[in-house]
């Protein structure tokens, strides 16, 4: 009970001492929450984010967006056309928001999605140009490649991490770079598209693809989707979840009490690359139909803001992942037509997350009235 | 004479936790006026609203006769209150000047700190403290930082002193020293209160004593003609016996530790060639002065720290001074560490999960696919009752909330669920009331009898004399005389000091 503090505000300035205090005003008194339900954390968490839309629908106004408009373009995403977009642009989104989540629930700032999306797309391309394994098996073996790209880039940090005690966030981000500048060694020498001599790799044959499943609908969906499923078990049902947890609210503890912080550590950060991995070989494998210079861009960003966004929770990965596709999307249409910068888009979302990030503090602390 | 702080009804809940019922306090100037009580006896919270930092929910407080609303610290500092924490409030990396400055402010950073320096400089001499404005707080020792507080708490104009369980993290010395300071503080006219649970310091230093329990105010007395039973017994209600001890038969050594050598995070080697065994039934009390490597060889025990060189050889696996913890929970280990918020609870995480998280490895809670949460609600329900862990209100609830007793009771309850062989115990009473203490010390005593090999590392030497069967000295990270029970207090005495 000590070491709850709290604040109490007045709702005008603190009135000098000798004067009485202004009862008539009465005043806001903060306390930390102890327990709050889930529907209320629900309802302050939507409150927030119909906060944040309702600035961003009066930004988009002011920039000659009319509501009404914006409304109809919303809503044209869900016909037949767009809504394949969306689903196409989402699976890759919800990878690599699954790949910052899990290893954010243990503490480990992975901001490397982007070098491991790099990798995984290079393995999946290996396995094509190389012609490793069957026709009928080859797209499962370059999910795995994939994976195994991925995994290895994360793990590279995790070691220095261990060994070095090289701090994460800098080797993660930086080795990111390495990927890239790699990429384009690949792209402009070794695995250059001879027929067009742009600096891609070829096309991959159609049985390298990943392809759609009836109704506009693309498979890479469903990999997306598999692997937010085995997430959520692992988070939210298995053992390995529950010790995640203890790790990142307190490492030394966890060591004291017998959780085996290495291998779970190991194993959540591989997990974490391989989502990541498998976003890029989602992207090249489904968007792009090859290996090209910028098919990862910008993926680092979207993934941390997701998994904030859900609260590294799994299965609200998949809504988020969702929405930013719907974002996007949309904001690409009006950039055609309305010739708002893309700027604009990104504006909407750092609203939206700081709308988001402000919730906390009502979740945390409850505000009375008193007089 | 009116007094200069009263608070009268005051009542004061935590999201539906009563911390206060009906409280009632008051002080006159120019004395010093103890609040004694238990951990969770809402001493501290009655104190926060004095100081302006909680809102009580009904009642009055009044200073020198005047009722005001508080609207916080600042506004509690300007009217002369000032309120010294037990976890201090000091900026570590800036000059004591700098932190003073920081709670009085100045309209100039200049000329405010060299008018500070001058007021730390005067009101040091007043005091008698040897303190210098320019050094960093984060270079002074846990007393310096005392002073440092109460000097800016002094340098505030305060009138009215509140000191939290000042004494609880000083040496005996330093304790006496400022208890000293204290007392001549209140001759000259300042109402000093302090809040402790030590009966001694009442005894010898407070002109009034107002003891609370379970959120309510039971007494006021003057300590210096109440009895010490007579005021034991209105702070615990009824006063807890001591366990018995039954003699028994010594079993098989279950805990071996040979020529250990462990440094400190800076690479001080802080434990030197350390050896000792525990047989089974056996308490094995390793008393010393606090810093002699107590800590690091208690965090080699437990697991939390890799040893240099030498053995922790263990019944059943064998050495284990560099196998991961998980190996000691397997062979029967419990650790009851002493800083429970590093080491053994994780606050931000449930009571529940806290419970079930060193058991939840040997498949009793499900399957490794499948946690089994009912099963763990109940087994933590069941703990909680069974070990008495109060101000719960599910076991849902953050670890972080329980207070220092009741978290220490939660420990123990997840530590003694499964039937330890060995138990490591770093001050496993530290900071506790009588009554927890007394549980503490229970539970050692029964895993003793059950056949247990029990460490007992302990600054307390009252604690270690009467539960230990036999009782090292460490002193500069070696074992430097071994006394059986009964063991003379003044040779360990000498034997801490002498090796020093």
């Amino acid at each position: 009970m000590h070491d709850v503090a709290m604040i109490s505000l007045e709702s005008q300035p603190a009135p000098p001492p000798k004067r009485p205090p202004r009862r008539g005003l009465g005043r806001f008194t903060l306390d930390i929450r102890q327990t709050i339900s889930p529907w209320k954390q629900a309802g302050i968490l939507g409150g927030s984010l119909a906060i944040g839309l309702a600035i961003s629908v009066v930004i988009l106004d002011l920039a000659g967006i009319a509501p009404l408009d914006l409304a109809k373009e919303l809503a044209g995403v869900f016909n037949a056309n767009s809504l394949r977009s969306v689903l196409v642009r989402a699976a890759p989104l919800i990878l690599v928001g699954l790949g910052a989540g899990l290893a954010f629930r243990i503490g480990f700032w992975n901001l490397g999605l982007e070098g491991q999306m790099v990798f995984g797309g290079i393995f999946a391309t290996a396995v094509s140009i190389y012609n490793i394994g069957p026709e009928s098996t080859r797209i499962v073996v370059m999910g795995i490649a994939a994976s195994a790209g991925g995994i290895l880039w994360v793990l590279l940090a995790y070691w220095m991490k261990v060994r070095f005690r090289v701090n994460e966030i800098i080797s993660t981000l930086l080795m990111n770079y390495i990927a890239s500048y790699f990429l384009l060694h690949l792209l402009y020498g070794a695995w250059q598209d001879s027929k067009t001599a742009f600096p891609q790799s070829s096309q991959y044959r159609p049985f390298e693809r990943l392809s759609d499943i009836g109704s506009g609908v693309n498979s890479a969906l469903l990999v997306a989707l598999a692997v937010a499923a085995v997430a959520a078990w692992a988070v939210h049902l298995s053992r390995a979840g529950f010790y995640m947890r203890f790790i990142s609210a307190n490492a030394n503890m966890a060591k004291v009490v017998g959780v085996p912080v290495r291998t779970i550590s190991l194993v959540v950060i591989a997990a974490s690359g391989a989502a990541a991995g498998l976003a890029g070989f989602v992207n090249v494998t489904s968007q792009e139909g090859r290996l090209t210079q910028s098919f990862f861009d910008g993926y680092v960003f979207s993934g941390i803001l997701i998994a904030f966004l859900s609260r590294n929770d799994p299965i609200v990965v998949v809504i988020v992942g969702f929405l930013l596709a719907v974002l996007f999307v949309t904001g690409q249409t009006l950039q055609v037509f309305y010739q708002i910068p893309f700027t604009m888009v990104q504006l909407v979302e750092a609203i939206i997350v700081i709308a988001v990030a402000s919730s906390e503090f009502l979740i945390r602390h409850r505000v009375r009235w008193t007089r | 004479m009116t007094p200069a702080l009263e608070l009268t009804g005051i009542k004061k809940s935590f999201d539906g936790v009563i911390a206060l019922d009906g409280a009632v306090f008051a002080a006159k100037s120019g004395e010093v006026h103890a609040l004694l009580g238990e951990n969770g006896a809402g001493k501290s919270s009655l104190m926060n609203i004095a100081a302006g930092f909680y809102v009580p929910d009904t009642g009055t407080v009044a200073i020198h006769g005047e009722a005001v609303a508080l609207s916080g610290p600042a506004d509690a500092r300007a009217r002369g209150i000032g309120m010294v924490h037990q976890h201090f409030k000091l900026v570590k990396p800036f000059t004591v000047a700098e932190n003073i400055l920081l709670a009085n402010p100045r309209r100039h950073f200049r000329s405010g700190i060299r008018d500070i320096r001058d007021g730390v400089r005067e009101q040091a001499a007043q005091l008698g403290f040897d303190i210098d404005p320019d050094r960093r707080v984060e270079d002074l020792t846990v007393a310096e930082q005392q002073q440092v507080e109460i000097i800016k708490v002094l340098l505030g104009g305060a009138k009215i002193l509140i000191l939290d369980e000042p004494t609880a993290v000083l040496t005996d010395v330093e304790a006496e020293r400022l208890l000293e300071t204290v007392r001549r503080l209140a001759q000259s006219g300042v109402a000093v209160v302090l809040v402790t649970h030590k009966l001694h310091e009442v005894k010898r230093y407070a002109d009034a004593v107002t003891i609370m329990r379970g959120g309510r105010t039971v007494a006021t007395a003057d300590p210096r003609v109440a009895s010490a039973a007579e005021l034991t017994e209105l702070t615990v209600g009824q006063t807890a016996p001591l366990p018995d001890r039954t003699e028994r038969p010594l079993g098989t050594t279950l805990l071996n530790v040979g020529a250990l050598h462990c440094a400190r995070s800076d690479g001080q080697v802080m434990v030197a060639d350390t050896s000792f065994f525990v047989r089974a039934g056996e308490i094995y009390g390793l008393a010393g002065v606090s810093g002699n490597g107590q800590a690091e060889l208690a965090e080699a025990l437990i697991g939390a720290r890799q040893p240099l060189s030498g053995e922790i050889w263990l019944e059943g696996p064998g050495d284990i001074g560099a196998a991961p913890a998980a190996i000691r929970r397997e062979a029967g280990l419990a650790a009851i560490p002493a800083d429970r918020y590093a080491f053994a609870l994780a606050g931000s995480l449930s009571i529940a999960d806290n419970f079930a998280v060193a058991t939840i490895e040997s498949g009793c809670y499900g399957p490794p696919w499948l946690i089994d949460r009912a099963a763990i609600r109940r087994d933590a329900s069941e703990a909680i009752t069974a070990y008495d862990v109060q101000g719960v209100r599910s076991v849902g609830q953050k670890a972080a909330l329980l207070s220092g007793g009741n978290a220490q009771k939660l420990v123990i309850a997840r530590e003694f669920s499964r039937q330890p062989t060995v138990v490591v115990a770093h001050s496993p009473s530290r900071g506790l009331d009588v009554r927890a203490c007394a549980a503490v010390h229970e539970r050692l005593l029964a895993a003793r009898d059950r056949g247990a090999a029990v460490v007992l590392i302990s600054e307390d030497l009252d604690e270690i004399l009467a539960l230990s069967d036999r009782i090292g000295v460490m002193t500069r990270g070696r074992i430097v005389a071994e006394f059986n029970r009964p063991a003379d207090r003044q040779e360990i005495g000498r034997a801490m000091v002498d090796h020093a």
